[in-house]
């Protein structure tokens, strides 16, 4: 991923430096991504994100991975300034690290859109645009979706919950559990959230984490995953101990959730698209540099999916 | 009478100090949480300890060899989307093989660099760290890797099965520890794995063939890797590409702790057992105590290094060193 990584820059910086006087009718867009390959979501990503770009003639593009490391994401910022890019993209590795790059970009004059996870707050000066999924309504969502579950039951007066967070200090699993500890004790006020541990995206850490509660617990009537990925370890845990009729509820339904919720193991999600995401972090970035007006926060919409409705969603690719 | 008795607690102390240290830990976790010391608890603890205990057994030959192996992580990942991979398209029967090959030509092409070549085994193996990591994603094209019929196949039984009412990892990672326990205790080769690390030029004066030695190490880590990935793709049935990733400094850890030299020559199966159980005892029981996660980071390290410390305590007999 290195190599091929440092072979497209290369490439792409050759062919800028060939074509950038006679193609200045075009935009030139620069991404730099937070880490292709480690889940199929961003794989998926980022090949939307080059087809969308490549149906668009006025727009060139210039593809990055971070590969997960801020200091490489950093160097990479830098690249895209010294190219003299029309517009940054960036999908932060670490919502406070990156700051300072993205500031320089600002300070350059290149509009940088965040992508993705946004960045934290003292850096919002210097974003035009943050595109991406409202990952506080996410958690919200998925609260009142396991809300709802429980009053169908009748349970939502004595129900006892557990939560796997996303890896700690990851913007995306602060906000998913905000969302979902701000909304359930406003839709459930008797449903109980005993304890949350990080399952860190990872299904292996989340099946470990879910083993030690329900050793802890001997009554769990629903887990909150903040992801699919770790739902299904957290299913996987409950199925091994033979304990049953716990409802998991997940945000980014993933084709492994999406499979559990057909096989009737697994109750709720957030759909999200990686699709819809690329698209519309390009769509940000070229309204921007068209001077259309665009909100600082640009979500795009990420519903409820649940075993009733599922049939409506095609099953993720990723 | 009263001194010799106090003489062998002192050499038991002395051989055994990280075993003290497990046994402190293991009541201080059952004072805090009763529900510590179920058996379910524990074979649950030991279960997932299995696939990064598998790992151990093989870094500890490399490690007593006197070299490092940082890429068993990646390495591990690798034979797990293959595994995963190969199940659905030639069936688990043939999968399982074809992924032991092709590990174990991993770990051959890593002991030709290090053994052969003499290259530091540092640089060659945190280079493959990531180039390893660059074929996985390579193979998969970074798609998270599924069996189809995860209901279907027999192939879960490395994971999830029983035997004996005890869980088939546990069984595996005993078994695993028992033969390289015997292995580098008991034969020749395990002798000559304490030779070369422990004085590499000795040895070649007394005949031994290091590069050789070396590089049956390194097949025997990458063999173990294998087993890993095996147990790690059966249990979940479906995996990310990154799900070893890190792993390697837990596992160097572990044989550390366990009281293996990082400069070689010393070290033996039981103790890197010991760390794995050390390591494991102590995620499980800081989460079943519940603290915050933030905090766990740094319990967690507090303890290793108590546990270091009682380990070298009871080896000099006294808390401090006598030579500051």
């Amino acid at each position: 991923m290195t190599l091929r990584t440092t072979l497209a820059l290369s490439a792409a910086a050759a062919a800028l430096t060939l074509g950038g006087a006679a193609a200045a009718e075009t935009m030139k867009i620069g991404i730099t991504q937070n880490n292709v390959g480690v889940d199929s979501y961003q794989t998926t990503y980022e090949k939307a994100f080059i087809a969308a770009a490549e149906a668009n003639a006025d727009v060139e593009t210039v593809v990055l991975d971070a590969g997960g490391d801020v200091a490489r994401q950093i160097a990479q910022m830098e690249d895209l300034i010294q190219q003299e890019v029309d517009a940054i993209i960036i999908w932060p590795t670490n919502g406070e690290a990156v700051i300072p790059a993205v500031r320089k970009a600002h300070t350059a004059g290149i509009p940088v859109i965040v992508t993705n996870s946004n960045i934290a707050e003292p850096g919002f000066d210097f974003v035009a645009s943050f595109s991406g999924p409202d990952n506080i309504t996410q958690g919200a969502r998925s609260a009142e979706i396991m809300c709802d579950k429980f009053k169908d039951m009748g349970i939502e007066n004595e129900a006892q919950i557990v939560q796997i967070s996303g890896q700690p200090g990851y913007t995306t699993a602060i906000e998913r559990a905000k969302g979902f500890e701000d909304r359930l004790p406003e839709v459930c006020p008797n449903v109980t959230l005993m304890e949350t541990q990080p399952g860190d995206w990872n299904r292996e850490k989340s099946q470990q984490v879910m083993e030690a509660f329900l050793v802890k617990y001997d009554d769990i009537d629903g887990v909150y995953s903040g992801d699919d990925n770790m739902g299904v370890g957290a299913l996987n845990a409950a199925k091994a101990a033979g304990r049953e009729g716990i409802i998991f509820v997940g945000a980014t339904n993933f084709a492994v959730g999406y499979e559990a919720m057909a096989a009737g193991e697994y109750w709720g999600s957030i759909y999200q698209s990686p699709v819809d995401d690329a698209e519309a972090a390009l769509k940000t970035a070229i309204d921007v540099l068209n001077g259309v007006d665009v909100p600082f926060l640009n979500y795009f919409d990420t519903p409820k999916i649940t075993q009733d409705n599922m049939g409506d969603y095609t099953k993720p690719v990723f | 009478m009263t001194a010799l008795s106090r003489e062998r607690i002192g050499t038991l102390l002395a051989r055994q100090g990280i075993l003290i240290a497990f046994a402190i830990f293991i009541i201080a976790f059952t004072l805090a949480n009763p529900k510590f010391l179920t058996v379910d608890n524990v074979f649950s603890v030991i279960r997932s300890s299995a696939i990064l205990g598998v790992m151990a057994l093989g870094v500890t030959f490399v490690v007593i060899s006197g070299n490092l192996d940082l890429s068993v992580g990646s390495m591990m990942s690798f034979s797990t989307i293959v595994v995963l991979d190969l199940h659905d398209k030639i069936g688990p029967l043939l999968a399982i093989p074809a992924m032991f090959a092709m590990t174990l030509a991993l770990g051959a092409l890593i002991g030709l660099l290090v053994g052969y070549l003499k290259l530091n085994s540092l640089i060659v193996t945190l280079g493959m760290l990531s180039a390893i990591h660059g074929l996985t994603l390579t193979y998969s094209g970074g798609k998270n890797m599924d069996i189809a019929d995860k209901e279907g196949t027999w192939f879960s039984v490395f994971g999830q099965g029983t035997a004996l009412g005890v869980p088939v990892p546990i069984l595996m990672f005993l078994a695993l520890a028992a033969l390289l326990g015997i292995v580098l205790a008991k034969t020749p080769f395990g002798r000559k794995v304490y030779a070369v690390g422990g004085n590499g030029t000795a040895a070649t004066f007394a005949g031994i063939r290091r590069a050789r030695t070396v590089f049956t190490c390194y097949l025997i880590s990458a063999g173990c890797v294998a087993t890993a990935g095996l147990i790690q793709a059966s249990r979940s049935l479906g995996s990310q590409n990154t799900v070893g990733q890190g792993l390697e400094l837990e596992v160097l850890a572990a044989v550390i702790l366990g009281g293996a030299s990082l400069m070689g020559g010393s070290g033996t199966v039981f103790k890197t057992v010991i760390g794995v159980l050390i390591l494991g005892f102590i995620q499980n029981g800081l989460l079943l105590m519940g603290l915050q996660f933030y905090v766990q980071f740094v319990v967690t390290w507090i303890i290793i290094i108590l546990a270091v410390w009682l380990d070298i305590a009871a080896k000099r007999g006294r808390l401090w060193s006598p030579i500051a």
